[in-house]
């Protein structure tokens, strides 16, 4: 067992205790409620993954770089706002240009964070808890306290929610789970093909050495957070979609939530390394976790943020605990070996 | 593994300076952490006015009369002299007597006949007046012995005459005084007795009168060189790559110039604090210099990032694996592609990752770095072997000058004749190589030319033939000049 534990990279690890914990919160809840199987229940977890999803691949990105932000629930509901709200006025933009816009609009004010932090120099956490005041503070003046309202949205948008692209057995698979895993498949393949990508990890796992390596750092941490704005404006559109109704509180709290599945989802927090697929198992597990709950009798709707709390922290916990553990085992381990070369190069 | 420091026994005196001489790794900086408590003897004691004492750390050395002085004084910089002095002062009691505070550091200040403002915040003031105050702190302590590590290194002329000053006041007051430095001539002037360190071992203890400066440099260096056959002809090399004229970054060095070719290895020699490091950061971009030229292959270039260093065709193998050259939680292929990562771009700028693999697990093989598979993060790797990765990175270049800062720092003997291996290949396959190496049995073995340098400036640069230890290390602990080894 020892061995196989010592063969297996740290990080496909992460993910295989994630997919275990899943199975067992799964399995739990099953137990626990009613008709938990069913698809509306597993449709509810589908949907609202598929809102999270989005951004917190963006946060993974960025928290690779050794940053945070904390402006996506702002973006999330500047985007499903100002997008609702232009829609409202030109029902005849297609279903593709608006999801142009909704990504350009995200990027945009992703762009603004890119720049306070990564040529400004100013803290990711100072700069994104500025500008998450500030984009929502912007959300409420130019709403003037409107609510955009479902019947005033193109039919294509009320509709996308119970589109149904595919059904397996009962399950019927949405599109905008769909829109969300397709984000997740492009940006799994990216971040282990794109020479950007590579350059991300580098900077987040050692800076000084990616300088050493000819990578303009400031550029790698501009470009991540475009693209968690970018993301956040997918995340956006789904909103919108999802929900109908827009008021000026679209996306509160989404930061967290994003944070959340990503701790859970095994990205190191000090940057440098973490998979798309430990992220999307993070906002499974995370969403799951809180669709549940909601239905639990047993636990009243206060402790659910306390057990998000605790599920964070079991994650960090269990991760740092892991580290140390296989850093023991390593050396242990590669010790003997180790020594040995010394003497076979004599020779040279 | 070898002993950091064996069998070392000598004894201060009060009112006695002490120096302590020896290259770098001579395990003068063991010695330190020993007697302060940071690190804990293996064997032997230390006594203290007569008593064996066992000292567990830095407070139970503070207890004993112990303090340390570094050439990089701690302070801390939001605090003023005063309360610095007083930091550590436990019996001051909660209730802060900011007059008595004040008067006392005044004259604890007045006692070491320097003039300072002890309500100036430490943020301000210069590196002597920072040491002065951690001496004031050691004195408010009531030490009895003070050790100080290169406390001069930073220092202009005129701030280590006002250090030599307060050395006597101390002296006079019946300090112990454990001095250590590079700069005999301090150890002429202050010391009552010197210690030569080599290899962590006690070469010699004599009065500081008995010494010469040439029984001392040979008691530095006079190690049997058996491990590196010693190079006595410069290798055949190509036409000249680079040509560097006056040199200079402002208060760091300046006027280094020097020529490399084809094939040729050039040395750096010089004491920790002779910027060697610093020329290399500059002629690869990270710390541009600010004066002088740099001409490649007979074109000008002035090289202000590492990007267009590297499109120049210089490559950079930092001293630092932890901190400048390894992603340790990348795996080893990404970490060999990182700096020539755009050759591995296929179709649709996407990372051709067969291609990249191939190439990590050739330089495996090349450079037999021991691993299981390339697909494992580097800090798993062992020194030794995350040094040949870091090579393997910057060969993946392509580089036409490669400069290494000590590669085999840290590195176990066998790893280090693999690497010095590498380097005389590359060398032969007409790569210019400079190295810089404070290990002058690792000089001598690879140099054709060997340049010395000492506190920024560059003491001489001539060819391996009729190069020894003495002489490097002669002009490194600035002694002689260029003219002298001629003779």
């Amino acid at each position: 067992m020892i061995n196989l534990l010592r063969r297996i990279h740290p990080q496909s690890l992460r993910v295989i205790a994630l997919a275990v914990v899943l199975a067992l919160v799964v399995i739990f809840f099953s137990t626990q409620i009613d008709n938990y199987f069913s698809p509306r229940m597993l449709n509810r977890i589908a949907t609202s993954a598929a809102v999270i999803l989005p951004i917190a691949i963006g946060q993974s990105l960025v928290v690779m770089t050794r940053n945070v932000d904390l402006s996506v629930g702002s973006l999330v509901g500047i985007v499903a706002y100002l997008i609702g709200d232009f829609l409202t006025t030109h029902h005849g933009l297609d279903p593709f240009s608006t999801l142009v816009l909704a990504l350009l609009l995200g990027a945009f004010c992703g762009a603004i964070n890119g720049a306070l932090i990564a040529y400004g120099r100013v803290p990711s956490i100072i700069a994104t808890l500025g500008t998450l005041a500030l984009f929502r503070t912007f959300l409420v003046e130019y709403s003037h306290a409107r609510t955009i309202t479902a019947d005033a949205l193109p039919s294509w948008v009320v509709d996308l929610p119970q589109a149904v692209l595919f059904s397996i057995g009962s399950f019927e698979v949405r599109g905008m789970v769909v829109a969300a895993l397709v984000a997740a498949v492009i940006f799994g393949f990216a971040m282990s093909r794109l020479r950007l990508a590579r350059k991300l990890y580098a900077v987040g796992s050692n800076p000084d050495a990616a300088v050493m390596a000819g990578i303009n750092s400031a550029r790698v941490v501009f470009s991540a957070f475009v693209m968690s704005g970018m993301l956040a404006g997918l995340s956006g559109l789904i909103f919108l979609a999802k929900f109908g109704n827009i008021t000026v509180v679209a996306g509160l709290g989404f930061e967290l939530k994003s944070i959340a599945a990503v701790v859970v989802g095994g990205v190191n927090i000090f940057g440098g390394s973490g998979t798309i697929l430990g992220v999307v198992l993070g906002t499974v597990l995370v969403d799951t976790l809180d669709n549940s709950l909601t239905r639990w009798a047993v636990v009243s709707e206060f402790w659910r943020d306390a057990l998000l709390g605790l599920l964070i922290m079991t994650a960090v916990a269990a991760d740092t605990f892991m580290a140390r553990y296989f850093t023991r085992l390593r050396r242990s381990k590669t010790l003997a070996p180790e020594t040995a070369p010394a003497q076979t190069v004599e020779k040279v | 593994m070898t002993a950091a420091l064996s069998d070392v026994s000598w004894t201060v005196a009060p009112g006695e300076v002490h120096a302590v001489v020896g290259e770098n790794g001579a395990g003068k900086s063991t010695l330190i952490k020993i007697i302060t408590g940071v690190h804990q003897p293996d064997q032997g004691e230390i006594r203290v006015e007569g008593a064996p004492v066992v000292i567990r750390n830095t407070q139970a050395a503070q207890a004993l009369g112990i303090a340390a002085i570094f050439q990089e004084p701690m302070v801390f910089p939001d605090l003023d002299v005063a309360e610095n002095i007083f930091i550590s002062h436990r019996q001051l009691g909660q209730l802060m007597n900011w007059r008595k505070l004040y008067s006392d550091a005044d004259e604890l200040i007045d006692r070491l006949g320097v003039t300072l403002d002890v309500r100036r915040a430490a943020s301000g003031l210069t590196l002597a007046e920072q040491q002065t105050v951690e001496i004031g702190r050691a004195l408010s302590l009531n030490v009895k012995v003070l050790i100080m590590d290169e406390p001069t290194a930073s220092l202009s002329a005129h701030e280590v005459d006002r250090l030599m000053a307060i050395v006597k006041a101390l002296k006079a007051r019946g300090v112990a005084v454990i001095y250590i430095s590079h700069r005999l001539d301090e150890v002429f002037r202050i010391a009552d007795r010197v210690t030569v360190l080599r290899d962590g071992k006690h070469i010699s203890t004599n009065d500081v009168s008995k010494v010469t400066n040439v029984s001392m440099v040979r008691d530095m260096v006079g190690r049997a060189i058996d491990q590196f056959a010693v190079k006595t002809k410069a290798n055949d090399h190509g036409e000249k790559i680079l040509a560097v004229k006056g040199l200079g970054r402002d208060g760091v060095f300046e006027n280094v110039s020097f020529d490399l070719h084809r094939g040729e290895v050039l040395c750096f020699a010089g004491l920790i604090g002779s910027k060697r490091t610093d020329v290399g950061l500059a002629l690869f971009g990270i710390d541009p210099a600010q004066s002088g030229t740099i001409e490649i292959s007979g074109a000008s270039h002035s090289i202000k990032t590492p990007q267009q260093a590297m499109d120049l065709g210089i490559a950079y193998v930092s001293e630092d694996r932890r901190k400048l050259g390894l992603a340790m939680t990348m795996p080893i292929f990404a970490n060999a592609s990182l700096a020539g990562l755009k050759k591995f771009l296929g179709r649709l700028g996407l990372i051709d990752h067969k291609a990249e693999l191939a190439m990590a697990e050739g330089y495996r093989d090349q450079l037999s770095i021991r691993s299981p598979n390339v697909t494992i993060d580097v800090g798993k790797l062992s020194g030794g072997n995350q040094q040949k990765l870091m090579l393997a990175k910057w060969l993946e270049t392509k580089p036409r000058i490669l400069i290494f800062d000590e590669p085999t720092r840290g590195v176990d003997v066998g790893a280090k004749a693999e690497v010095h291996n590498i380097i005389r290949d590359l060398a032969k396959k007409g790569v210019a190589v400079i190295v810089i190496s404070s290990d002058l049995p690792e000089v001598l073995a690879l140099a054709d030319r060997i340049l010395v340098m000492r506190e920024g400036r560059q003491m001489g640069i001539f060819p391996i033939a009729g190069a020894t230890q003495e002489n490097i290390m002669a002009l490194a602990t600035g002694q002689t000049h260029i003219e002298a080894l001629a003779s």
